[in-house]
């Protein structure tokens, strides 16, 4: 089911074109990353899904309710964390318990202390329990893992599964492709306010690879494949040059991927 | 209701609407405290020479005082923040994609930084009421028309000249709203329309503008002068409201129409 529809949304800033017909959709149930390099518009883009930022052109369908952050969270740091929650509750119709986003969060043993003394990975947790308040349909989460421990990018990870599986839609913003690559199910680039790429994930990591080798005999290595030692192509092509090495009597003694292929697509849309 | 509700509790969490409230409490009896204490008074200024003789003069020295300097500071601490520090502290995105309108979030604030400042007014003239009464007890008031008023009488003319100071105190608060929605700095929404109090206040006290005073927002503090006597006058206090209004509605309109259609950024 579609959660969020956006079509050729478009917005300036003065003569600064941020976003330029962008078309976004987002299903329930899957987890959607957005990249794209700083300046590419996914804040902008966040804001309005948000409703903080009004569009020039374009239509934004949002079926259900959406919570959650654009760039860092903010609080209240004179109240505790459980005020600031209570707080955001008093303002929704049906908001959902406290008690219960702040357990999801792991906060509930610090909820009662002002948000003041709280480092940036509570904070964050505070964000996302804020949006999980809300008992949202579309979940938006700007780079949720900033100041979270690796243990605390960990719990992040298996909570944000945990939500997609119960039928939340998530839409993650990160510049941790590592954790957009365990969590994505659905991935948009943002290149300078257009879409540059758009697709499933499985499609992403099926994308050609690039991959460093060793052999026995650099030298004449090079010379089979044509183009130094680096091997490009699917997996079925790649075996099929470690292949005809062996058949020139060259054997392989180590085939290294460059990068996650997400980390190549990113590079490469991004220039 | 429900933003009311909310922006109420978190005024007063805030440590800086606390201590407004502390020193509005506790300003006057200090300052009776150390009047009585002193041999002379301060004869320049309006019912100094009759502390000792009326309770009822330490609150209109009180008002005198506050409507050319305070008043203006007062309401900005609360107004000129209320909307400026969602800025500062980013929660504008949490606060917005709640289930209340922009309208209603503007109503709400709106609404309780009047409900603040009109508490700090009223705390400012109660406690100076009191601490004027154990000053120098409940005896008649000598006016500014030089009568003798009974303390009945003085008392409600006391109550009415502080009353007349919240339409220019709901006009600063207007403008401090603008300046907080329009700046989106704490900075600016707190101490611009303190400033702009304190330029007007001089410009005032020069007389560089003739008759154009009158159109100075903070010549309705002054309204009360012809309140305390045994003759009133209300003709400045009618042009004090029209006044306060001409620079109230428009503030606040803008201010709305501003919030209501600005981008988060």
């Amino acid at each position: 089911m579609v959660v969020l529809a956006a079509a050729g949304v478009r917005k300036s800033f003065g003569n600064l074109v941020a976003l330029d017909g962008v078309d976004l959709v987002v299903e329930a149930g899957t987890v959607h990353a957005l990249l794209g390099p700083n300046g590419a518009g996914k804040s902008t883009l966040l804001r309005i899904l948000l409703g903080l930022v009004t569009p020039d052109a374009g239509t934004v369908d949002l079926h259900g309710t959406v919570g959650g952050f654009v760039e860092a969270p903010g609080a209240y740091p004179y109240l505790t964390g459980r005020q600031n929650l209570e707080l955001m509750a008093g303002l929704d119709d049906r908001p959902g318990e406290v008690s219960e986003v702040l357990r999801q969060v792991d906060l509930l043993d610090r909820a009662d202390s002002k948000v003041a003394g709280w480092s940036l990975g509570m904070r964050q947790r505070l964000g996302i329990a804020a949006g999980l308040l809300r008992r949202p349909d579309l979940l938006v989460l700007d780079e949720p893992a900033n100041g979270l421990d690796p243990l605390g990018v960990l719990a992040l990870r298996d909570l944000i599964s945990e939500l997609a599986t119960g039928g939340l839609a998530v839409l993650l913003c990160s510049h941790d492709l590592a954790e957009v690559d365990a969590l994505a199910d659905q991935v948009t680039f943002l290149v300078r306010g257009r879409v540059g790429w758009s697709g499933t994930a499985t499609d992403l990591r099926a994308r050609p690879g690039r991959c460093l080798l060793t052999t026995s005999d650099d030298a004449r290595a090079a010379t089979v494949l044509g183009r130094g030692l680096e091997l490009t192509g699917t997996t079925e092509e790649i075996d099929a040059q470690v292949l005809a090495l062996a058949a020139h009597g060259i054997a392989v003694r180590s085939l290294v991927r460059e990068s996650l292929p997400l980390e190549q697509a990113f590079v490469e849309l991004a220039q | 209701m429900k933003v009311l509700r909310w922006e109420l509790f978190k005024l007063r969490a805030q440590l800086r609407v606390r201590a407004a409230l502390t020193v509005c409490l506790l300003a006057p009896p200090l300052l009776a405290l150390v009047l009585s204490s002193q041999p002379g008074l301060p004869k320049d200024t309006l019912f100094g020479r009759h502390l000792h003789e009326s309770g009822f003069a330490l609150p209109l020295l009180v008002l005198g005082f506050a409507g050319t300097w305070v008043l203006p500071l007062m309401t900005s601490l609360v107004a000129g923040d209320i909307f400026a520090c969602e800025d500062a502290l980013g929660t504008w995105p949490a606060m917005l994609t709640r289930s209340r309108t922009r309208s209603e979030v503007f109503t709400g604030k709106a609404v309780a930084s009047v409900l603040v400042a009109v508490a700090l007014l009223v705390v400012t003239a109660l406690s100076s009421l009191v601490a004027g009464l154990v000053l120098a007890g409940d005896r008649p008031l000598t006016s500014l028309s030089g009568d003798a008023l009974d303390p009945g009488h003085a008392l409600l003319l006391v109550l009415l000249s502080w009353l007349s100071e919240v339409p220019p105190l709901l006009g600063f608060t207007a403008v401090a709203w603008l300046m907080s929605v329009r700046s989106r700095n704490p900075l600016v929404g707190v101490g611009g329309p303190a400033v702009l109090g304190a330029v007007l206040q001089l410009l005032s006290l020069v007389g560089a503008l003739g008759s154009a005073t009158n159109a100075l927002l903070t010549t309705p503090f002054n309204a009360w002068h012809g309140i305390v006597r045994h003759d009133p006058y209300l003709g400045p206090l009618w042009q004090g409201l029209l006044v306060s209004l001409v620079w109230a509605v428009p503030c606040a309109v803008v201010a709305r129409r501003t919030f209501l259609k600005r981008d988060i950024t």
